[in-house]
C-alpha cells in the first residue's frame, strides 16, 4: 500500500517480480503460433498475470480507508487532551480492524497470482 | 545479477542523473560492436557493461544453420528414450547477434544461454529439463533479464514465457526458418527501439479525500458509518466501496489520457495495459526510438512532477517490446 511520499524519489530499485510476471506471462510472442511440430508442451508453475477484479472485499477496504482517514483528521482538529482519551481507544480498535482488512485484501490482490484454473497442476511456491 | 531493466520512482525531485550512475549498467546479453558505436552518455558512468554478447563487425557468424558453441551432452542420451531435455526458446534477434560472454538460463540447474542461427536470424535458447516444471521467480526474472539485456543494442522480439522446442535443429528450421520473413520485418520494426512501461498509483489518502469532497453521495455514506459498528454498517460501507471504486475507475481513465496526451510525440506507439492494481492511475506501455529517450524520460519526470503527492509515477525500462511483439503475425 502507497505509504507517506517518497520524495527521495529517483533511486532505482530492481524490478519487481509483480512487473515481470506482469510483462513476460501475457505478452511477448506467441510460438504456438509458429510453430506446429516441434512444441514441447513442459509443465508451468501456475502464475498468472495480476488482474483487478472489484469485489466486496475490495469496497469494505476502500470503506474501512475512508474511516481511517476520517479518525486521522479528527485527530488533528480536537483538543489534545479529549484527542488523547478518545482516540487512544478507538484508534487501538481500528488498528485491529484494519490490519485483518490489509490481510484480507493481500489475499485478494494475491500478489500477483489467483486461483489457478481447474485441471491444471499446480505447484505454488511462496514468493 | 543486475537487473537489466532500470525501474525507478520519478518525482520531482532531480537527484536522477546521480541516482542512474550508481546503478550498474545492465548486463547485456546481445549487443553490436564496431559500426555502429552505442551512444551511452552520461548513463555509462558506472562500470564497463558485461556484455553476454555482442555483434560482430560485419563479418557473418561462422555458424550457420547450427549451434554457436559446444553440442549439448546430453542430447545424445535423449535419442530414442523419451524427451528428457528440450530447447527454451527467449527471443529472435538479427544473425549478427553474438554471445560474449555466459549466462544462465531458465530451470534449476540452468543451462547456459546460447544463440541458435538461421539464415539471418538468430534465437536466444538453452537447454531445460523437460520433466521439471517451470517457473519459478528466478525463471520469470532469467526470461526477463534475457532479453531486456539485450535491447539497447540490438532488436529483440520477446517470445512469451514458456516456449520449448524439441531441439535447436527445430528452432533452427521450424521457428527461424519457416517465418523468416515476418521476424525480419518486426525486427526492422523494433530496431533502434524499446520498451518502457508507467505505471503511476494514487495516493490513498489523497485520492480518497478528493472522492469524498466532490462527491456527495460518498460523503453522506462515510457519515452514515463513522464510528458505527462495522457489522450493523455492512451494506452503507460495500456502498461507499464501490461508489468510490467507479470514482477511482472514472479517475484512471482520465489520467491515463492525461499520460497519453504528454506522451504524444514521443513514442512509436503505446498500448494502455490492464491496472493490476485498483488504486493504479496509469498502466501504459510506450515504444520509445532509443535515441528519443531523454526526451520522453524528461515528459514523465514533469508529468511526476504535476502529480506529486497524488500519483507516484515508476518508469520501467528500456525492456524488450513485449506489448508490441505481436505485430509480426504468422501466415495462415
Amino acid at each position: 500500500m502507497t505509504t507517506g511520499m517518497q520524495t527521495g524519489g529517483a533511486r532505482p530499485s530492481p524490478t519487481g517480480l509483480a512487473d515481470v510476471i506482469d510483462t513476460i506471462l501475457d505478452k511477448g510472442l506467441v510460438i504456438d503460433a509458429y510453430v506446429r511440430v516441434s512444441l514441447v508442451g513442459i509443465e508451468l508453475l501456475t502464475i498468472d498475470a495480476r488482474i483487478v477484479i472489484a469485489s466486496v472485499d475490495t469496497y469494505l477496504r476502500f470503506a474501512e480507508a475512508v474511516n481511517r482517514l476520517d479518525i486521522s483528521q479528527e485527530k488533528e482538529t480536537l483538543p489534545d487532551l479529549v484527542g488523547d482519551m478518545q482516540q487512544g481507544g478507538a484508534k487501538h480498535k481500528t488498528k485491529g480492524v484494519l490490519e485483518a482488512a490489509g490481510e484480507k485484501f493481500r489475499e485478494f490482490a494475491g500478489d500477483g497470482r489467483e486461483p489457478e484454473p481447474a485441471g491444471r497442476r499446480s505447484r505454488r511456491e511462496e514468493y | 545479477m543486475a537487473a537489466p531493466s532500470k525501474t525507478r520512482k520519478t518525482t520531482s525531485s532531480k537527484p536522477k542523473q546521480a541516482a542512474k550512475a550508481t546503478s550498474s549498467k545492465p548486463k547485456q546479453t546481445a549487443a553490436r560492436t564496431a559500426g555502429s558505436k552505442p551512444k551511452q552518455t552520461a548513463k555509462t558512468a558506472g562500470s564497463k557493461p558485461k556484455q553476454t554478447a555482442a555483434r560482430t563487425a560485419g563479418s557473418k557468424p561462422k555458424q550457420t544453420a547450427k549451434t554457436a558453441g559446444s553440442k549439448p551432452k546430453r542430447q545424445a542420451k535423449a535419442t530414442g528414450a523419451k524427451q528428457q531435455t528440450g530447447i527454451y526458446v527467449y527471443g529472435i534477434l538479427p544473425a549478427d547477434a553474438k554471445l560474449t560472454s555466459e549466462m544462465p538460463g531458465v530451470g534449476d540447474p540452468p543451462g547456459q544461454v546460447r544463440v541458435v542461427y538461421s539464415d539471418g536470424l538468430a534465437a536466444l535458447v538453452s537447454e531445460v529439463d523437460v520433466t521439471q516444471p517451470l517457473g519459478s521467480p528466478e525463471d520469470l526474472r532469467a526470461h526477463k533479464e534475457i532479453l531486456d539485456a539485450s535491447v539497447t543494442e540490438l532488436p529483440v522480439l520477446p517470445l512469451r514465457f514458456g516456449a520449448v522446442l524439441a531441439s535447436e535443429d527445430a528452432v533452427a528450421e521450424e521457428l527461424l526458418a519457416a517465418n523468416r520473413d515476418e521476424f525480419t520485418a518486426a525486427l526492422s520494426e523494433l530496431d533502434g527501439r524499446a520498451e518502457y512501461v508507467v505505471k503511476g498509483r494514487y495516493i490513498e489518502d489523497a485520492v480518497l479525500d478528493e472522492v469524498l469532497s466532490e462527491n456527495k453521495q460518498a460523503a453522506r455514506l462515510r457519515d452514515k458509518i463513522r464510528g458505527k459498528n462495522p457489522d450493523a454498517t455492512r451494506d452503507a460501507r460495500i456502498q461507499l466501496g464501490e461508489l468510490i471504486n467507479e470514482q477511482v475507475t472514472a479517475k484512471r481513465e482520465e489520467d491515463t489520457r492525461v499520460l497519453g496526451n504528454a506522451m504524444k510525440g514521443h513514442c512509436v506507439a503505446s498500448i494502455v495495459r490492464e491496472p493490476t492494481h485498483e488504486l493504479d492511475a496509469a498502466h501504459v506501455a510506450f515504444l520509445v526510438d532509443t535515441d528519443q529517450e531523454e526526451d520522453m524520460e524528461r515528459v514523465i519526470e514533469n508529468l511526476a512532477h504535476d502529480w506529486g503527492g497524488w500519483i507516484e509515477v515508476r518508469l520501467i525500462g528500456p525492456m524488450a517490446a513485449y506489448d508490441f511483439a505481436g505485430s509480426a503475425e504468422p501466415e495462415g
